[in-house]
């Protein structure tokens, strides 16, 4: 189960430009639950998101996975986290433009004692089921948006994390692809999987099991 | 963990790739860097090399008349004062100067052979022939250095003719070919017996260009030179006077060195610096990507210390073995009039040239050190910065 405690985010503090992305918010997510994250743009969905998957420290507030609190872990209990139990799907995709479709794939992989070749054929497995199988060995910049944004999601699944966190995962993608990623994201909630998810996509939204509305900030 | 650093060491060769213009900007710039200034201390370093070769070739003490601040001619009658010092082994006379063959001054020497000691230097170090005996004594028997021998086409057993300060003809036969164990020492030296010498230079009856003192073999020259300084109008010179003589005029080069060094360090400086900041963007959002997936602030650290390494011991080495060669095989166009200063260097010599741990280390240390605190700094700071920041800024 994620915890969310009085999390709270301000941006330049004390500065002319202060900006209160998060403020005071508390929630509960429970395992093997998809929930998204609504609202207006910079409503702090993606803050939130940030903060919860701990690649974003917040300026206060508590996060506790199973009942720990992990913000006051050191940076590289945080880092050794993420890297075990974290999968992402970022609002801009952020592929490495030099690399190949597999290779950005597998390049979470560099950070543990394993060899990335092993996960090749899981990695073939899933870019197939999503339709970009014969892009996997072009560089990432001769893809599509949809095409980059499937190879992301890949990317985040490719070592079956426990918890994905997904910024706005169908915005690139036509609709045939986003029915692809919803009937998969409701596969990795069977398999144990939760999901946490900012989205403005209506059909997502139905997918999910809990929904959080956010407005300026705070929950709606 | 011996994958996850595999994994960590093709990560950084699959940087090298990628960023290909910092790679090949750097690669270029410590090339031409390293190649210059390994060229300019190799040969430093073999000119050294020269001077100590030289030096041990050299008498324990060499004494010389001084007059109004200048050397003179010594008066041979000075050898009795000196032997009764405590401690003089022998003293030798000896005569030299320059002479003209061509467009070519040579240096000449003229050696007592009776009292020379052919266990040590390597003026005694031969290629052919043989050295001068006491018997050569006004044969007009000479050795040479391999470079005259070359340049005249002389070998043993030919005759060679030296033109005199009055410009008179005068006859001499090779007897020997220094080898070129000491290249520069020798290879411009013409080595007679005395009185060939000093009849060849009209030296006055009695009279020598210096005196060489050897001192007995317990005994430490600088010692039994202090007994000799109540001796009026002579100057002393040691080995150590020698060698830093030798030093200043092929060594330091007053300040040239020093100068190539500070450029080369600031145009390496500033080279890692600015690709450091063309990349910046790109790296500090490749960063936060990889510590969003898991990759530790050391394994970050890890991967561009290598990467940097990699790129600068290898621009480095190439550049210090094009610098070798530069130098070696090319003998140094342009630099070398700078290194030789006053020596004379006829186009068929080749550079003494050595490649000595300090100066390779030195030339690692001023390249590949600036590389990695440009590289190495940044990715630190950017990896110990909140992964979602370190991306939104880069985007920014």
């Amino acid at each position: 189960m994620i915890e969310v405690r009085n999390l709270t985010k301000i941006f330049n503090r004390g500065k002319f430009n202060e900006t209160v992305a998060v403020s005071d918010i508390s929630l509960k997510i429970k395992d093997k639950s998809i929930v998204a994250l609504t609202g207006p743009s910079g409503c702090g969905k993606t803050t939130l998101l940030s903060m919860m998957s701990l690649i974003l420290t917040p300026t206060s507030g508590e996060i506790l996975y199973d009942g720990d609190n992990l913000l006051s872990g050191s940076d590289n209990f945080k880092t050794n986290f993420r890297r075990m139990n974290f999968g992402f799907i970022f609002q801009h995709i952020n592929l490495l433009p030099q690399y190949t479709t597999i290779e950005n794939i597998l390049l979470p992989l560099y950070a543990f004692d394993a060899d990335p070749k092993e996960y090749e054929e899981r990695a073939y497995s899933w870019l197939k089921k999503l339709g970009i199988y014969d892009r996997a060995t072009h560089l990432v910049e001769q893809l599509s948006g949809g095409e980059q944004q499937r190879a992301a999601f890949v990317r985040a699944l490719i070592r079956e994390p426990k918890y994905i966190f997904a910024d706005e995962p169908t915005v690139f993608v036509d609709e045939e692809t986003s029915r692809i990623i919803y009937r998969i994201f409701m596969e990795l909630r069977e398999a144990g999987k939760t999901i946490v998810l900012s989205t403005h996509d209506p059909e997502l939204i139905k997918v999910a099991d809990e929904v959080y509305r956010i407005k300026r900030g705070s929950l709606a | 963990m011996m994958k996850k650093h595999r994994n960590l060491l093709n990560y950084s060769f699959d940087c090298l790739r990628r960023y290909r213009m910092r790679t090949a900007v750097i690669l270029i710039t410590f090339l031409i860097a390293t190649t210059m200034i390994s060229a300019v201390l190799f040969t430093k370093d073999g000119l050294e090399r020269e001077a100590e070769l030289s030096v041990d070739s050299s008498p324990d003490l060499t004494i010389q008349y001084i007059k109004a601040g200048r050397a003179e001619p010594i008066s041979t009658a000075y050898i009795d004062d000196i032997a009764k010092v405590e401690g003089v082994d022998r003293v030798l006379k000896r005569t030299w100067g320059y002479a003209g063959i061509g467009s070519n001054t040579y240096v000449v020497v003229g050696l007592d052979p009776t009292g020379l000691d052919y266990s040590r230097g390597v003026i005694t170090s031969l290629e052919s022939g043989r050295f001068l005996m006491p018997e050569d004594d006004g044969t007009g028997n000479v050795v040479v250095g391999k470079l005259i021998a070359g340049m005249l086409k002389v070998k043993v057993g030919d005759d060679m003719i030296l033109l005199s300060e009055s410009v008179d003809a005068n006859k001499f036969h090779v007897v020997g070919v220094f080898s070129d164990e000491s290249s520069i020492y020798t290879a411009d030296m013409i080595v007679m017996c005395l009185s060939d010498a000093n009849d060849f230079f009209k030296m006055p009856e009695g009279m020598v260009t210096d005196l060489c003192v050897y001192v007995e073999p317990d005994q430490i020259p600088n010692n039994v030179a202090a007994k000799m300084t109540s001796m009026p109008n002579v100057r002393i010179l040691d080995q150590d006077l020698l060698l830093r003589g030798y030093r200043a005029a092929y060594g330091a080069r007053g300040g040239i060195f020093t100068t190539l060094w500070t450029i080369l360090l600031v145009a390496i400086a500033l080279i890692a610096f600015s690709q450091a900041i063309v990349v910046g963007h790109e790296s500090k959002f490749e960063v936060g990507l990889l510590k969003t997936f898991g990759f530790s602030t050391l394994d970050i650290i890890e991967v561009r210390l290598v990467e940097s390494a990699v790129l600068g011991f290898f621009a480095s080495s190439l550049g210090m073995i094009i610098g070798f060669v530069y130098a070696a095989y090319f003998n140094a166009p342009a630099l070398v009039d700078i290194l030789l200063g006053w020596a004379f260097l006829p186009k068929e010599f080749h550079l003494p040239v050595l490649v000595s741990a300090t100066s390779v280390f030195s030339i690692y240390a001023v390249t590949v050190v600036p590389l990695l605190i440009t590289t190495v700094v940044p990715a630190w700071l950017n990896a110990i910065t909140d992964p979602e920041l370190a991306m939104r800024r880069a985007a920014a």
